[in-house]
């Protein structure tokens, strides 16, 4: 939306297609906030070393200056678009601490960030006039002779197949969360933009890397923010035992995301877990102090895992929260299509490398966001509209009649079901190669039986099942993604820990893994790292 | 059983255009051994209008009659839900932030009263369903009204907002239903029990007013209730007053009668229908009374 | 503990005209599980094609909003099991006051086209945003909003726009084209933020008719909000930022102005001045035919017949000193 509004300010015809109302896409459940450094006592480059540092040093450098250097302006901008960040005493913004960060840099509005900001650019493209094209799902983005034509979204409302011709694309469609069995994500996050993009030739980059939040509730992976230990929570094993003095014993609790997530899941598969999860204790906090800063943590336990903090322990687990990887793109968004571009989670610019730091994704989103809609913007106004081919609209509307035709298949729900599973076991916190390669093979192995998946769903209306199998066709691509690049990743950085590889190893695997589909055959290939301020160090807290 | 005391606020609309729901609650309190303390200094409590006027004076005014029961010692008793609603809202904003207590208190202040946060503001409903006890009041019932089928119209604010007034559930209410089947008679279930009569924006937009009204008075007809009964003066208003703007609105006959909560609970105690004033209605209950 | 559920399906594909009908699932639910999971389970387990709307299960994308044993709730924050036992049933439908349009699924245009009514986005004049020192001097400056002009618009942008508040809303299920407590509560997060340009021209379009004083304070969506938004309080703030600004021509400003002037005068509501003031002449004559039944009933209003309160002085003094209070506080913000 961010793009969007960029290019709508140009004096642009922009649409917003989205399978989801705007306001309902995922970056509304972002808490903590975003990060920028805009005190005098704190500068830029710091903000860049931190990020480089938390990247483990496989972000591109050339993109995190970038990053670093234009989040103050562009916190000022939404700013006077309407939003309010929360103050100090004295009226300036506030600013709060994150993990892995030198400085207290997160802005933030209460505990509902991204709540607020994706308000404020659905206010923008109201106030822009830029169209919104409301529960349409893209099905295809039609590509020929390398210069994107425009795309086909399925409007759900109805069934129908629409071509909407255009000169420029970019794809913002969030993460692929889902494509795990314990999530902190949407039921929407479904990583269709990297599945798009990879049938339509292009590279995805570093998608092994997947950020795996320690603290979710038990059976419905909804985020505990990291504040719950911040504040002073206490992670308990079965027998009671404050366990992280084991594997942390200054910090404790306040290690970083990784090395908790580690630790939990060390606990869980040795036997001292509690029903698959470790508790989050925060009683000894006392209500006061849990009512006050706590509050909707509280609220979450109490309404989705039907415990109440000040009397119970909380029941979490790791489960995946962030892709570092997506798709691959310069600086300005751009891809090697001409006129696609793409930005936020679904891209990788690469700002976050081998971890992202709580705070930069949202700060990503609206920084890259706002030059690929420049880029954009300025491609349109150079350019004519290139033609749309014919055959788009009926290629598309074969695909979705053969799934229609179909029947006495699997269900996608179960061939889902499944594939979270495998990539939960094989693809998750702890990896080795035997878990990897029987872990690729097993999605390939779905792969496989996709194309069988029937429905019972016939009709045109809001055909959620139908709706289902497509999501489930870019999941599985993206699974194959993920498993192929860490099997191939004979080290340890950053999210992605090998049990046989448990060091990270700068002379061989500094570089960026690339994925590209050819002939339906994924294809890896590696990429050089930016590097221009800051050498690779150990990375320690 | 201790003696219920209570410091007796009537609200507006039962001095004048309803004052035969003031008149017969005073009676049935009697009968009933519920002692009402008059509170001749009360203000208005601002119907909610004076919210929307202005809420720091609005709260002023509230806790001025606050103060006024402190003194006394006593909860309040009100048979308006409106005005139970509106004060309950202020209360709860007063007990629940001292510094907008103080605020308040130093509006007062030029007037010498001072309100220190402990009163509790109840109406007839809560009082029988409530510390009266629907067991004590069936006891005390003479003539059953077996052949009565009411539809129980809480309206909009005996039951929202629940945080401030808390009594009963604005889910699952069931004070009005267990003080009608208390009374011998049938409760009629209906969905619009707990909606809004239309009262108030009456004066903004009477086609709405009048359509909400019917639509209430049909919804409980058609679920077979030969009577509504309500604690709220203003709905009664609505209800019986405005019936034949209602009627106009749907195009339909209704002649619904509609009791206010003490009429009814009144005639169970064996009170005459001109000991309840029933001839101020303008729909007649007369017809179903036996 | 297996659990029934009664779900309403409709599937305009199937017939013309398609009649909704209830369809019972029974389902083993355990502790903690929502009416969403609920939901999910079915759709995975037992019927594939039932639809309904869903993306963040965690309250705060506001799509999963459903009818739950006939109030508006987000299916995501509404346990099962204590539900069931409150209610002893589990009937889930589509919101009221919307049109369905599959199963679950409601169409929101209305609600959307409502919101975009009240133009929900900042219009910051420069001149005054100059002013009031809102433009930031440097970049790291900030806006300048302090705490306090942020906690009077807080409530107000915690809102998901889930539509619960629509759904339960008195005044719409009558009235269609009223605009609502949602778009209502989002015109008093731009009303009430201190950098909005134009206020005064967003009051006197809310006030005209339909608009913000056509609400019949059901308190409806006060009480069903999942968020704690308290549209009827964003309502007020809305009308009571009217009646300081001078938007007075209309039914619902005069109707307030009488009252506040009656309690002023008497201490009570005087019903026959106020439908007076706030009908106009004409109007209440048209009134007179019906008010001679009322008369004859004994319940015609009449004016200053009956007595002011005791201490009537008291109530004067406390409108003085509000308004003292008020004025001192208006004056130390500026200074
Ligand atoms: C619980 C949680 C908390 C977080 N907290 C923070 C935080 O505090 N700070 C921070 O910086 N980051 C945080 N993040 C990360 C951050 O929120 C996300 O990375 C960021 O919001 C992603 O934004 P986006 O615009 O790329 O994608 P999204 O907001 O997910 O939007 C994707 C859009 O694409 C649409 N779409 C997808 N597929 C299709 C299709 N096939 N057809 C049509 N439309 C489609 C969707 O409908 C949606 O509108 C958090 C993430 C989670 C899950
Ligand atoms: S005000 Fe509350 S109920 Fe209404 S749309 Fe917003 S969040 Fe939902
Ligand atoms: S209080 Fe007003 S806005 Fe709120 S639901 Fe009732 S009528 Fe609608």
């Amino acid at each position: 939306m961010r793009a969007a509004i960029e290019a709508a300010a140009e004096g642009l015809n922009v649409a917003v297609v989205s399978k989801v109302y705007p306001v309902r896409s995922h970056s509304v459940a972002a808490q903590g906030g975003i990060n920028a450094a805009i005190k005098d006592t704190d500068s830029w480059e710091n903000h860049m070393f931190d990020t480089v540092k938390g990247s483990d040093y496989l972000g591109d450098q050339d993109a995190i200056e970038i990053l670093c250097k234009e989040a103050p302006r562009d916190i000022m901008e939404l700013e006077r678009m309407g939003a309010v960040f929360s103050r100090d005493p004295s009226g300036n913004i506030a600013q709060r601490p994150f993990g892995g960060a030198g400085y207290p840099r997160t802005c933030y509005l209460a505990d509902r960030t991204g709540h607020g900001l994706l308000h404020l650019m659905y206010e923008q493209l109201l106030k822009h006039e830029v169209f919104i094209y409301d529960e349409w799902h893209v099905a295809r983005l039609v590509v020929e002779d390398n210069v994107v034509r425009g795309i086909i979204a399925i409007e759900l409302r109805g069934g129908k197949l629409h071509r909407l011709h255009s000169k420029a694309v970019i794809i913002a469609t969030g993460g692929y969360g889902r494509v795990f069995h314990t999530t902190t994500n949407a039921l929407s996050s479904t990583g269709d933009g990297m599945g798009l993009a990879l049938n339509a030739g292009l590279e995805l980059m570093d998608m092994e890397f997947v950020q795996f939040h320690p603290t979710t509730l038990k059976r419905t992976g909804i985020l505990i923010t990291e504040g719950a230990r911040g504040e002073g929570g206490y992670l308990l094993n079965s027998l009671g035992e404050r366990f992280m003095a084991n594997y942390a014993p200054t910090v404790k609790e306040l290690a970083s995301r990784d090395v908790v997530s580690r630790a939990e899941k060390t606990e869980i598969d040795q036997g001292r877990g509690v029903n698959g999860c470790v508790l989050l204790d925060l009683r000894h906090l006392g209500a006061d102090r849990i009512n006050e800063r706590l509050p909707q943590i509280r609220e979450l336990a109490i309404n989705f895992a039907g415990v109440d903090p000040l009397t119970e322990p909380i029941p979490i687990r790791p489960g995946a929260h962030y892709s570092m990887g997506g798709i691959m793109t310069d600086v300005d968004g751009a891809t090697k299509i001409k006129g696609l571009y793409a930005a936020g989670e679904s891209a990788c610019v690469s700002v976050h490398g081998a971890n992202r730091l709580g705070g930069n994704s949202l700060l990503e989103a609206v920084v890259f966001g706002r030059r690929a809609g420049a880029a954009a913007a300025r491609r349109c106004l150079a350019c004519a509209a290139p033609e749309f081919p014919d055959s788009a609209l009926r290629d598309s509307a074969h695909d979705i009649a053969d799934i229609l035709r179909r029947d006495n298949g699997e269900t996608a729900s179960a061939l889902r079901q499944e594939m979270t599973l495998v990539m939960e076991e094989h693809c998750g916190v702890f990896r080795d190669s035997e878990k990897l390669i029987a872990g690729l093979a097993k999605i390939r192995e779905l792969k496989q039986r996709y194309g069988k998946v029937s429905l019972s769903d016939k009709g045109d209306y809001f055909n959620s099942e139908l709706l289902a199998v497509l999501e489930l066709g870019h999941m599985l691509d993206v699974a194959e993604s993920i498993a192929a690049g860490a099997v191939a990743r004979k080290e340890s950085r950053g999210a992605h820990y090998r049990t046989d590889f448990p060091r990270r190893d700068d002379r061989e695997w500094l570089k960026h893994t690339v994925v590209r589909k050819e002939d339906s055959e994924l294809k890896i290939s590696y990429k050089d790292v930016n590097i221009s301020r800051y050498e690779p160090k150990e990375r320690t807290y | 059983m201790a003696l219920l005391r209570y410091a007796y606020y009537p609200g507006c609309a039962s001095h004048e255009i309803t004052k035969e729901a003031n008149e017969t609650t005073i009676v049935v309190a009697a009968r009933l051994g519920i002692e009402l303390v008059d509170m001749p200094k009360a203000n208005c409590c601002g119907a909610g209008l004076l919210t929307d006027y202005d809420y720091p004076l609005s709260l002023a005014l509230n806790a001025r009659i606050f103060a006024e029961a402190e003194s006394l010692g006593l909860d309040i008793m009100t048979i308006c839900s409106t005005c139970l609603m509106v004060m309950n809202t202020a209360n709860r904003d007063l007990r629940n932030s001292p510094e907008l207590l103080e605020k308040t208190n130093a509006i007062l202040a030029r007037t010498g009263l001072r309100y220190g946060g402990n009163v509790k503001i109840k109406q007839l409903l809560w009082v029988l369903a409530g510390d009266y006890g629907i067991g004590n009041l069936k006891k005390q019932v003479v003539k059953p009204l077996n052949w009565i089928k009411a539809a129980p119209f809480y309206g909009c604010h005996s039951l929202r907002p629940s945080d401030a007034l808390g009594f009963d559930d604005p889910m699952k209410p069931w004070s009005l239903e267990a003080v009608i089947e208390a009374l011998g008679a049938e409760s009629v279930d209906f969905k619009g029990k707990t909606k809004c009569c239309g009262f108030q924006i009456d004066l903004v937009d009477e086609e709405t007013a009048a359509k909400m009204t019917a639509t209430r008075l049909l919804d409980g007809k058609g679920k077979g209730a030969n009577c509504f009964v309500t604690p709220c003066p203003f709905c009664h208003i609505n209800l019986d007053n405005y019936q034949s703007l209602a009627e106009k609105a749907a195009s339909k006959k209704i002649s619904m009668p509609i009791f206010h909560l003490a009429q009814l609970v009144g005639l169970a105690l064996g009170l005459s229908s001109g000991e309840m004033k029933l001839s101020r209605h303008l729909v007649s209950p007369e017809k179903i009374i036996k | 503990m297996k659990i029934k559920f009664k779900i309403k399906r409709y599937n305009p594909a199937e017939g013309e005209p398609a009649e909704p009908y209830f369809q019972a699932y029974t389902l083993d639910v355990e502790e903690g599980m929502s009416v969403l999971d609920a939901l999910l389970k079915i759709a995975d387990e037992q019927d594939t094609t039932l639809s309904f709307r869903r993306s963040c299960r965690s309250s705060i994308c506001g799509s999963c909003a459903v009818n739950i044993n006939g109030f508006a709730r987000l299916s995501c924050a509404t346990q099962v099991m204590p539900e069931y036992a409150k209610m002893g049933d589990m009937v889930i439908e589509p919101l009221s006051n919307h049109v369905p349009l599959k199963d679950l699924i409601v169409d929101f245009n209305p609600f959307w086209s409502r919101i975009e009514k009240v133009a929900p986005y900042l219009t910051p004049t420069s001149r005054r945003a100059r002013r009031r020192g809102d433009v930031p001097a440097r970049e790291n400056d900030g806006a300048r909003v302090t705490a306090r002009d942020e906690e009077a618009i807080d409530k107000s942008q915690r809102c998901i726009m889930c539509g619960c508040c629509n759904s339960e809303c008195n005044a719409l299920e009558i009235d269609d084209r009223y605009i609502g407590p949602a778009a209502l509560a989002k015109a008093w997060r731009l009303v009430g933020d201190v950098r909005e340009g134009n206020s005064r021209k967003r009051l006197e379009r809310l006030s005209e008719e339909h608009g913000m004083w056509n609400c019949v304070r059901c308190v409806h969506c006060t009480q069903y909000c999942p968020k704690s938004v308290s549209p009827l309080k964003q309502i007020e703030s809305l009308r009571s930022r009217a009646m300081k600004e001078g938007v007075l021509d209309n039914p619902g400003a005069k109707h307030v102005e009488a009252m506040a002037d009656s309690v002023k005068r008497v201490g009570r509501l005087d019903e026959a001045a106020m439908t007076f003031r706030t009908l106009g002449f004409l109007r209440s004559l048209g009134m007179i035919p019906f008010g001679l039944k009322m008369e004859r009933h004994g319940k015609m209003p009449k004016p200053l017949l009956f007595p002011q309160i005791e201490n009537i002085a008291e109530v004067r003094d406390i409108y003085e000193e509000a308004e003292r209070l008020e004025k001192e506080d208006r004056e130390r913000k500026k200074g």
